[in-house]
């Protein structure tokens, strides 16, 4: 890209050297340690930078008059992109902002014959600086969007950015990927549909769908929402960036797939038993509040059971701890193999198990209760060469919920299935008793 | 600091005419090890390591600047004006060669004459000239030595050093491994991108050309071209291979230096 106030300097310098009748003329950017960079020259010459510092050429107090060059020390590439060895020189200072030393430096390789205009060259000075200052800018804003590109593709996100008129956006190669078009700058219209379709091919789209639509015209919608593409989870927050306009907004899709999946292990770890699997108890405690406010709402009746290992203690003593770490597993997993699958099964603590049960009837109580009793006691437990017979004790209870008072419920309820297990012991073990009518 | 100070500046010798040594690209200023004890009895002798060579190399070196081969010729003006210094003689190797011609052509006042050993003004072929290297070639060249600088250094030594020479290659690698990749990458770029043909056609001061019969970085139709076309300049093509014959063969480079230079000490 060639600003056209390079192209300005060009004719400037071509102006100056034909009105000068001088051999060269070269547009420096000069900042203020006397680093000079040639921005354009007539006749033109591909310049590298040079330093002037110590040229004499700041030292001097410059008037409308060409002085002698062999006071000067020119750079190498001044003198190589003059036909001759240099006689006289004039520099016209152009200060800018950032380059205090700038200007136009205009050399002859004869004498000059004065030419009429010598002396009005200063006049091009307020020119040639604006021009340096606009050309400045614009390879500013060159670098700046560089930069930005550079910063846009090192995100570990897709971005879609909306520009504040409405009119354009910019994706970046994340985001490309994955609305199938090319990265870069597109109208704000042709994204519109990859967009969508990228929302349509979600599992949860029509979550999304009922999320987004609600805020159509709103502006100053934020959001972050998961977006679920088969076996990947995008995190894609949206929320307005200023811009010229109201139209301004920012999409940006993060791969959260590991950082999920990792977060659910180590819930799942924090939640559940590490022997058995099962929930803990205060996992039990978190999800037994989800089904007494649903038994609640819905007028059912909740059973409590707890399960308890006969002779445990035996076991342990007489085989190990292994062995009795493999009787609670076999235990659990015989319970858990009765249930249905939203019944809600739990290890207590030490050899003691809890279900919490919703039920049509406060009858159907007992008959789980033999069914969870069966299970555990009808065939022995094999551990290597020991075949060991297990039995449980269950104490239950039931209660019907009322929405008012769910985080009352379940500490009384514990209580009797507690004391209903106690005389279940003290009845002989391995049997079944249930409280009685609800608390 | 001074600009000779800044390049690591050695100034030694018993002579009282002032001889520049400017070394060539991947090696510093210890390149002139064989041929600084003849030059020590006869002359004012003025080494430096040129930007982005020799120990912190980096810190000497503008990309900007140094992106040109004229940026190199201002930093040895630079030198000799600093040294206060006239009518030098001058010797440079490889790229120092089109450097102490470009300066020359800016202050001529200041060269006496110029011996340049292995020079070219322009390594890319060009119509009928032919400088040793196309495009295609070059663009390899950067591509090999980005990837990998560790893995291009092992090729490249050896085959610019042509000789089969232990000491000179691991000398040489040693000095390629000093300059830090990125500054090496750039430096090679301005010196294989360079067309210093018109400088050659302008020197005003007599230039004595050494190269060898087979040199990688420049064919013999290289010297051939500048011996011919540098208003004042004699060619001696020496009896040995390779583009570091200072370093792998100093009595032969010493044999044309004794014919050529003993005649101006004064």
């Amino acid at each position: 890209m060639i600003p056209s106030s390079i192209e300005a300097l060009y004719e400037l310098c071509g102006f100056a050297r034909v009105a000068c009748e001088a051999d060269l003329v070269i547009a420096l950017e000069v900042d203020g340690a006397g680093r000079a960079s040639p921005v354009a020259s007539s006749p033109p010459h591909d310049f590298s930078c040079f330093n002037l510092a110590r040229s004499g050429v700041f030292d001097t107090k410059w008037s409308a008059i060409p002085v002698t060059a062999n006071a000067f020390r020119l750079p190498t590439a001044v003198v190589h992109a003059l036909p001759d060895m240099p006689v006289s020189l004039l520099f016209v200072p152009a200060p800018v902002e950032h380059a205090p030393q700038s200007g136009l430096l205009l050399l002859w390789t004869q004498p000059p014959s004065p030419a009429p205009l010598v002396e009005h060259v200063r006049l091009l000075a307020s020119s040639i600086a604006s021009t340096l200052a606009s050309r400045r800018e614009a390879v500013r804003q060159v670098a700046m969007r560089d930069q930005f590109n550079d910063l846009l593709e090192s995100v570990p996100s897709g971005i879609v950015l909306f520009d504040g008129d409405g009119q354009s956006a910019m994706i970046n190669e994340r985001a490309a990927g994955l609305l199938a078009c090319s990265p870069g700058f597109h109208r704000a219209s042709e994204l519109v549909a990859p967009m969508r379709a990228l929302r349509e091919r979600c599992d949860n789209h029509a979550e999304l769908e009922a999320a987004y639509a609600s805020q159509v015209r709103n502006v100053h919608y934020a959001a972050i929402q998961h977006w679920v593409l088969g076996d990947r989870t995008y995190e894609v927050d949206t929320h307005p960036v200023s811009g010229d306009d109201q139209h301004g907004r920012i999409w940006l899709f993060t791969d959260v797939t590991a950082e999920l999946r990792i977060a659910a292990k180590l819930r799942g770890l924090a939640q559940s038993d590490p022997l058995t699997g099962l929930p803990n108890r205060r996992h039990f405690e978190e999800r037994s509040a989800q089904i007494l406010t649903a038994a609640g709402t819905a007028g059912r009746t909740v059973a409590l059971l707890m399960v308890d290992v006969d002779h445990f203690k035996q076991i342990n003593d007489t085989h190990g701890h292994p062995v009795g770490d493999a009787v609670l597993k076999a235990v659990a997993r015989r319970c858990r193999d009765v249930l249905r699958d939203q019944d809600l099964f739990a290890r207590f603590g030490g050899e003691e198990f809890i279900a919490l049960l919703t039920l049509a009837t406060s009858d159907e109580t007992r008959v789980i209760a033999e069914r969870l009793r069966g299970a555990i006691a009808e065939t022995s437990v094999v551990v290597g060469d020991l075949s060991i017979g297990v039995t449980a004790s269950i104490g239950a209870a039931t209660d019907i919920p009322m929405n008012s008072a769910i985080s009352g419920i379940l500490e009384p309820l514990i209580a009797k299935a507690d004391a209903a297990l106690y005389r279940a012991k003290q009845g002989g073990r391995n049997c079944v008793i249930v409280a009685d009518g609800p608390a | 600091m001074s600009c000779f100070a800044s390049l690591h500046g050695r100034r030694t010798g018993a002579g009282k005419t002032p001889a520049i040594l400017s070394h060539g690209f991947g090696t510093d200023q210890d390149a002139w090890s064989a041929l600084r004890p003849w030059f020590e009895e006869r002359f004012d002798v003025i080494s430096f390591d040129l930007a982005g060579c020799g120990p912190e190399g980096a810190e000497s070196y503008d990309f900007d600047r140094h992106g040109s081969m004229f940026g190199y010729a201002d930093d040895l003006i630079e030198i000799i004006d600093e040294l206060g210094v006239q009518n030098c003689v001058y010797v440079g190797h490889s790229m120092s060669s089109m450097i102490g011609a470009a300066a020359a052509c800016a202050r001529p006042e200041l060269f006496a004459t110029l011996v340049l050993i292995g020079a070219s003004p322009r390594y890319l072929n060009d119509g009928a000239y032919v400088g040793g290297f196309d495009q295609d070639g070059l663009d390899e060249l950067f591509k090999s030595m980005a990837a990998n600088f560790q893995a291009w250094v092992a090729g490249f030594a050896p085959m610019v050093v042509g000789v089969d020479d232990g000491e000179a290659i691991a000398d040489f690698s040693r000095t390629l491994f000093q300059m830090r990749p990125d500054v090496a990458l750039n430096t090679s770029r301005t010196i294989f991108g360079s067309d210093m043909r018109d400088t050659a056609r302008r020197v005003p001061t007599p230039v004595h050309l050494i190269q060898t019969a087979s040199d990688v970085a420049v064919p013999l139709q290289v010297g051939k071209w500048l011996e011919a076309t540098i208003p004042n300049a004699t060619l001696d093509v020496i009896d040995a291979s390779g583009h570091l014959p200072h370093m792998t063969a100093p009595e032969e480079v010493l044999r044309i230096f004794e014919r050529r230079l003993t005649g101006l000490l004064s």
